[in-house]
C-alpha cells in the first residue's frame, strides 16, 4: 500500500532526482530468520516515520540504510552513494542510534567536537557550539555525559549527528527519555530541518509522535513493508474496512434516515447527541452528505472522521 | 592524519580514564619490585632471568592484551564504536589509531621498566647500559606486536581477552615449549630470540635467530593490520533485532 512522496516499488520507477534514500529489494537474514524481507522504497526531503511492532525489523532496516549491516540481498544507496562499505556516504548522513552508549567520559562539548572533527568540518568549534545550542544543551555541555539523564544523552547524540549539517538524518527512537517539552522542541527542530530540504527518517513505537511529526510513514511488519506514504491516504486505500464519521446536525434522526438510503452508507447509529455513520466509500460519502442534507433541509454543524488516526491505520495493517 | 588525531585522543581517554591504568602500572612494575626484593634480601638478581621470565613471558603480553582489547574491543562491546564507524574515514584509519594507542601504552610501560630492572640488577650476568637499552627496544617491539595482534583480534571477536589469554598461557606457555614447530607462531619466542641476540644469552633449546625473530614480529604486525582492516571494513553492528 503506497502513496505520494514515499514510494515503494521497483527502483527504476522511483530513483528520481532529489531522492536521498533508495532501498532496492533489500533483504537481511540471520541463518533461518528473515529480519527484513524484500523491501523497496525511496525517500526524498521531509520527515518519514518508521513504524512497526517490536521485532518487526525497524532497527535492522535503519542499520542497513546507515551501512552498518550488509544486505543479504538487494542494495541501499544514500545520497547516491552505496551504503555498504562506502564510508564517504557518511558525509551526507547523521545517525542517532537507539543504544544509549556514548563515550561517557567525554563532555557533550567534547563528544560533539569529536564528531565534527571526524566529519572533517572546517570550523569544528563553531559547528559544535551551534549544534549544542540547537538541542538546548548549553548549560550542561561541559559535564561528562555519564552524569546525564537519558533525555540529555539523547540530545547530545542528536547534536553529534547534526553537527556536520547532513542531508540525511536517521534516528532510531530519538524521543526516548525526553520530557514532553524536550520532545516538542526536538519535533520542531526536525520539522524545521525537513522544511529546509533534509531527509529525515525516524523510528518510533509511539504513534502519536509519528502522527504529529511525519509527513509520511513506512509501516514494517514481520520484516515486510506493509504500507508507505501519507497515513490518511493509506487509510483511504483500505477499502475492505469501513470509514466511520461522527456527525452533529440540526436533526440527526432525519439525517440518519436519509443517509441509510444512500448505497455508500451501510450503518448509522444515534447516541450521545451524535450520529455515527459507517461507509465503504470515503470520497463518495463526502460528496453525498452535503447533497442529502441540503435536500432534507438539515444543517450540518460538525463532521469528524473517527478512525482516521495513525493508530487505527497501524492496528489494521499489523493485524491484517 | 588530521582525522586520526581525534581518534587517538578519544582512544587514549577511553583506555586511560579508568582504574585499569593503575592496575597496569602495578603489573608493569613487577620486575622492578622483584629485583628490588632480591637485592633487599641480600641476593644478586639476574637481569636476563628476570627480564626473560617475568617481563617477556608474563608482563609484556598481559599489558598488551589489556591495552589491545581495551582500545577497540571495549568500544565494540559497549556500542560506542558506532560513533567512529559512521564517519567518512577509512576503517583502517580507525584500526591504526587503536593499534598506535595500544602499542604506545605498552611501550610506555615496558621500556622504562626494562631499563630500571636492568639498572637495579647487578648479578653475575649484569647488563651494560647498551645491552639494557637494546633489551628495552626488543621488549618494545615485542609489546607492539602483541598489542597490534590483540587489537586485530578484538575486531573479530567479543572474547578477545579470553582468547588472547589462552594464546599467551596455553599456546605460548605450554605448546611452544613442547612442540618445536609452534615457536614460529609465537611472539614470545620471537621476542626471546631478539633478546638473546642483545644479551648473548645461550638457552636450551637455542633461541630463534635474529632474522627469523624479526620476520615473525614484522609478519605479526603486518598480518594484524591487514586482517584487522579487512574485518573492520566489513564491520556489522550487533543486536539489530528491532
Amino acid at each position: 500500500m503506497t502513496t505520494d512522496r514515499t514510494v515503494a516499488g521497483s527502483p527504476a520507477e522511483f530513483a528520481a532526482p532529489g531522492t536521498s534514500i533508495v532501498v532496492d529489494h533489500v533483504s537481511r537474514w540471520y541463518g533461518n530468520v528473515v529480519a527484513v524481507n524484500d523491501i523497496s522504497f525511496s525517500l526524498s526531503a521531509g520527515v518519514t516515520g518508521l513504524l512497526g511492532p517490536n521485532g518487526a525489523g525497524k532497527t535492522t532496516l535503519l542499520h542497513l540504510i546507515s551501512g552498518l549491516l550488509r544486505p543479504s540481498a538487494g542494495g541501499v544507496t544514500v545520497a547516491g552513494v552505496p551504503a555498504w562499505r562506502h564510508p564517504a556516504m557518511y558525509r551526507h548522513v547523521g545517525l542517532v542510534p537507539e543504544r544509549e552508549a556514548v563515550h561517557g567520559y567525554l563532555t557533550a562539548r567534547e563528544f560533539v567536537l569529536l564528531n565534527a572533527r571526524l566529519q572533517g568540518v572546517t570550523d569544528a568549534e563553531g559547528a559544535t557550539l551551534r549544534a549544542i545550542a540547537t538541542v538546548e544543551l548549553q548549560d550542561a555541555a561541559d559535564r561528562p555525559i555519564n552524569t546525564y539523564s537519558k533525555g540529555m544523552r539523547q540530545r547530545a547524540k542528536v547534536a553529534g549527528a547534526l553537527v556536520h549539517d547532513p542531508a540525511v538524518l536517521l534516528l532510531d527512537e530519538p524521543f526516548n527519555g525526553m520530557d514532553p517539552r524536550q520532545r516538542l522542541h526536538m519535533m520542531g527542530l526536525l520539522r524545521g530541518m525537513a522544511a529546509a530540504g533534509r531527509t529525515i527518517l525516524f523510528s518510533s513505537h509511539i504513534l502519536e509522535e509519528v502522527e504529529r511529526m511525519a509527513d509520511s510513514v513506512l509501516v514494517i511488519h514481520a520484516g515486510r513493508l506493509a504500507a508507505s506514504g501519507d497515513f490518511r491516504s493509506i487509510r483511504r486505500l483500505m477499502t475492505d474496512r469501513p470509514h466511520t464519521f461522527t456527525i452533529r446536525s440540526s436533526d440527526d434522526r432525519r439525517l440518519a434516515a436519509a443517509l441509510l438510503a444512500d448505497p455508500a452508507v451501510f450503518g448509522a447509529e444515534l447516541g450521545d447527541g451524535k450520529l455515527s455513520v459507517r461507509t465503504a466509500d470515503f470520497e463518495g460519502f463526502g460528496r453525498a452528505l452535503p447533497r442529502l442534507a441540503r435536500v432534507a433541509g438539515i444543517s450540518l454543524f460538525e463532521i469528524t472522521p473517527t478512525d482516521e488516526s495513525l493508530e487505527s491505520v497501524f492496528s489494521y495493517l499489523v493485524r491484517r | 592524519m588530521i582525522t586520526r588525531m581525534p581518534l587517538i585522543a578519544v582512544t587514549l581517554r577511553g583506555v586511560l580514564g579508568r582504574r585499569r591504568t593503575w592496575l597496569m602500572i602495578l603489573l608493569a612494575s613487577l620486575p622492578v619490585l622483584v629485583a628490588l626484593l632480591i637485592r633487599a634480601g641480600g641476593g644478586q638478581p639476574n637481569a636476563t632471568t628476570i627480564l626473560d621470565t617475568l617481563l617477556i613471558r608474563t608482563v609484556m603480553p598481559l599489558l598488551a592484551l589489556v591495552f589491545g582489547t581495551a582500545a577497540l574491543g571495549s568500544e565494540l562491546e559497549d556500542g560506542t564504536a558506532i560513533y567512529l564507524m559512521v564517519k567518512p574515514i577509512p576503517r583502517w584509519h580507525i584500526l591504526l589509531a587503536k593499534m598506535a594507542v595500544a602499542a604506545s601504552l605498552t611501550i610506555a610501560l615496558v621500556f622504562p621498566v626494562t631499563v630500571l630492572t636492568g639498572l637495579i640488577t647487578d648479578g653475575r650476568d649484569a647488563l651494560s647500559l647498551a645491552e639494557i637499552l637494546g633489551y628495552a627496544l626488543v621488549v618494545s617491539a615485542g609489546g607492539a606486536a602483541y598489542a597490534c595482534a590483540f587489537v586485530a583480534l578484538s575486531a573479530f571477536t567479543g572474547r578477545a581477552l579470553i582468547l588472547g589469554l589462552g594464546y599467551v598461557l596455553l599456546w605460548e606457555g605450554v605448546l611452544s615449549g613442547l612442540l618445536e614447530g609452534t615457536r614460529f607462531l609465537s611472539i614470545r619466542q620471537a621476542s626471546l630470540g631478539l633478546a638473546a641476540q642483545v644479551t648473548g644469552n645461550v638457552t636450551t633449546p637455542p633461541a630463534l635467530d635474529l632474522a627469523t625473530s624479526a620476520a615473525i614480529l614484522v609478519a605479526v604486525v603486518a598480518g594484524a593490520i591487514l586482517l584487522g582492516s579487512m574485518r573492520l571494513s566489513r564491520f556489522e553492528i550487533r543486536g539489530s533485532d528491532g
